[in-house]
């Protein structure tokens, strides 16, 4: 039997901000969860099983917090699963709601990813003293720049590639309603002269902390024949995962990414990916991963992605929009800023995008990855339904 | 075989926590010494209150306030209080519903010993002198034999309200590096690098973890390296941070040494921060009493060749 065709039926996120003090864990999920319902004309008692997912407990020290939402999220006497895979756990939790519906196990599955950062601190959070071992650093910034400089070495980059990605998604943040950063007076001066704080990555170059949470309501064929909206249909979604560290890794373009993508291009038909996608929403924390993944994920060859950064391509109006949103530069609630990844490129395929809308964006990428480059998610949407 | 190592972990932070509407209006009622439930769409009352209906998901917002007295629905005896706990002598954890409510609240009871607790014996709030709008507020319960008490019937609106609190959370571990690392940290106390070498593909792990993450097989066999290296990558940290003792900027570097498969992660020094580059030849630098090399300084030898290393970034 051939699998169920997944749509997208329903999007909600909150206005992501630095610290949602006036609403409790709950209140901020139950925000986004509205939106999603609402967009997609359904009532609590349409959903047939609810996936959530968010980083690691530390970050907020709510062990379990599942448990404690399943009353916000009209969960109760339906299954509840979560999902964790570190910062690509917004991908992975959609990918596992979606093939809850590909399967027919279920019809119609809110899927919901939040972090709430303002209640602690990821670099504490990310640095505990492990006994025998030697302190030397703090937080992700410090272990990301040693790889973004053998980029740069093995791709001979200029030194304000950088910059230039930072500098596009600020000013593409600032269309998007949802976004952290709305920094109206950004200028590539302003980033280019912004502290250097772990040699080669500048303060303006790295993503915020923020508070927020995304949701996606994902039906069946006939689920999304209700739909008021225009749907957005998953062509391929996947996951891969590799060891942190091991001999021969690459961490400049990991394998695990290369096989993630290759899975989902098989699966949705994709021959060349820089033909036959429109735009694309990546995961990149610090600005430096935008060219990365353009190699990455197929759309340069290797040692080539800076090119399409430098010469305009991946700009709001470029041939290749990247992170039209404004991307995990302009916004970062952890555990949800994989699934706004997923859910920007649904928004674009059903032309909902607003400000930052790509005329004719028929197929989008999402992409997400986590941990020590470990973790990868990622799906490609469509404006029409998969042909096979 | 060497002893394996062990130390204990604590795990320590102050969380804080924004409670939204109904959360700080129970709270800000225990520093009045006014107990609120909120009222659900089928007509009971939840206390403590929560934000959305268990049963209908609906919004709940109407507040209703219930007696400061209430009966034990069921209970157990804890022999042995820990740090943190509400009281510090033996004491009952009991589930309370008081009076005007239909759910229970998890709470201290105080009593003598195990044999006066019962399900269905009658009990009242013992008040904290000093209240801040926390659940430690109510000190603990106590037994009372009176008549129920009235509930007021307040609004649950008050001035000044309690709208975040800090939770601080502990966990203690006991940590163990495994074999592995406890073999390469007594090496380490030799002023020696000793890695493992995995059986199946060769690779030399640095420091070891015992088994090779690709293949998936355990690894034995130590294999001494270094103890001069090549820095394959870098950056330079401008950031102070607070657990670290090491002055800004430094070098923090990925380290291959000499037979090893994958670098390792080190300070580098004994050089000016910004004169660091790829393919630098470095030596360790021992401090007395240190259980890893302080950094590793240049050793003036001609830089590695990139084609020698680009596999070790």
């Amino acid at each position: 039997m051939s699998k169920e065709s997944v749509a997208v039926t329903g999007i909600g996120q909150t206005k992501h901000v630095a610290a949602r003090r006036d609403v409790s864990i709950a209140g901020l999920v139950r925000e986004a969860a509205r939106r999603a319902l609402e967009d997609a004309a359904l009532t609590w008692a349409d959903i047939d099983a609810v996936v959530i997912g968010k980083a690691p407990d530390f970050f907020e020290g709510v062990m379990m917090p599942e448990l404690y939402l399943a009353d916000a999220l009209g969960a109760v006497g339906k299954p509840m699963l979560r999902v964790h895979t570190a910062g690509s756990v917004g991908g992975s939790t959609a990918l596992v709601a979606a093939n809850l519906v590909a399967a027919r196990v279920h019809r119609t599955v809110l899927t919901l990813a939040y972090e709430k950062q303002s209640e602690s601190n990821a670099m504490w959070g990310l640095s505990l003293p492990i006994p025998f071992q030697q302190p030397l650093l703090a937080g992700a910034g410090g272990f990301f720049a040693p790889h973004i400089r053998a980029y740069m070495r093995r791709s001979g980059a200029p030194d304000t590639v950088g910059s230039l990605v930072a500098y596009k998604d600020r000013r593409n943040a600032l269309k998007n309603p949802y976004a952290h950063l709305h920094e109206h007076d950004i200028t590539l001066e302003k980033v280019q002269s912004s502290p250097m704080l772990w040699d080669p990555i500048r303060y303006s170059e790295t993503c915020p902390s923020s508070d927020g949470a995304c949701a996606m309501v994902l039906t069946d064929r006939a689920g999304a024949a209700r739909s008021p909206r225009p749907p957005a249909w998953m062509l391929g979604g996947a996951m891969r995962s590799e060891p942190t560290l091991f001999a021969g890794k690459d961490f400049v373009s990991p394998q695990a990414g290369k096989d993630c993508a290759a899975d989902v291009y098989r699966q949705a038909g994709v021959a060349d990916p820089r033909r036959d996608i429109d735009a694309v929403e990546m995961y990149v924390p610090f600005s430096w991963y935008e060219p990365m993944w353009l190699e990455n994920l197929g759309f340069a060859e290797q040692g080539e992605g800076w090119k399409l950064t430098e010469s305009g391509v991946t700009e709001l109006d470029g041939d290749l929009p990247v992170n039209m949103s404004g991307g995990v530069l302009s916004t970062n609630p952890i555990g949800a800023s994989g699934m706004i990844r997923f859910a920007e490129a649904a928004l674009q395929v059903r032309g909902q995008a607003g400000e930052h809308q790509v005329d004719g964006a028929r197929r989008v990428l999402g992409h997400a990855y986590g941990g020590g480059s470990q973790f990868f998610s990622m799906w490609l949407v469509g404006d029409r339904p998969p042909t096979s | 075989m060497p002893e394996v190592l062990k130390a204990p972990l604590v795990v320590e932070f102050p969380f804080t926590r924004s409670l939204g509407p109904v959360q700080s209006a129970f709270l800000t009622g225990l520093r009045e010494r006014v107990v609120l439930g909120v009222r659900t769409g089928d007509g009971r009352t939840l206390v403590p209150p929560v934000e959305y209906d268990p049963v209908t998901a609906e919004e709940l917002r109407d507040l209703v306030e219930v007696a400061p007295t209430g009966t034990v629905t069921t209970w157990a005896w804890n022999h042995a209080p820990r740090r943190g706990q509400p009281l510090d002598t033996p004491f009952g954890w009991a589930l309370v519903r008081l009076d005007g409510a239909d759910t229970s609240l998890l709470h201290a009871l105080d009593a003598p010993g195990p044999d006066v607790l019962r399900t269905g014996m009658r009990v009242r709030i013992r008040w904290a002198a000093e209240r801040s709008g926390a659940i430690t507020d109510i000190a603990c319960f106590e037994p009372y034999d009176g008549d129920p008490a009235e509930s007021g019937a307040h609004s649950g609106e008050f001035e000044d309200t309690v709208t975040g609190i800090v939770a601080p959370a502990r966990l203690d571990y006991t940590y163990s590096p495994g074999r592995a690392q406890s073999a390469y940290l007594g090496a380490l106390s030799e002023r020696r690098t000793v890695g493992e070498r995995c059986p199946s593909c060769r690779k030399v792990y640095v420091p070891p973890r015992g088994a090779c993450p690709t293949c998936g097989v355990a690894t034995a066999e130590q294999v001494e390296v270094g103890p001069r290296g090549t820095v394959t990558t870098f950056c330079i940290v401008n950031i102070k941070a607070k657990n670290l003792d090491i002055e800004v900027p430094y070098v923090y570097a990925h380290i291959a040494l000499d037979g090893a498969d994958l670098a390792l992660h080190g300070r580098i020094g004994g050089i000016p921060y910004d004169q660091v580059r790829m393919g630098l030849r470095v030596e360790p630098v021992w401090t007395p009493g240190a259980r890893h090399p302080d950094h590793y300084r240049p050793t003036g030898e001609p830089d590695a060749d990139y084609e020698s290393y680009k596999e070790l970034l």
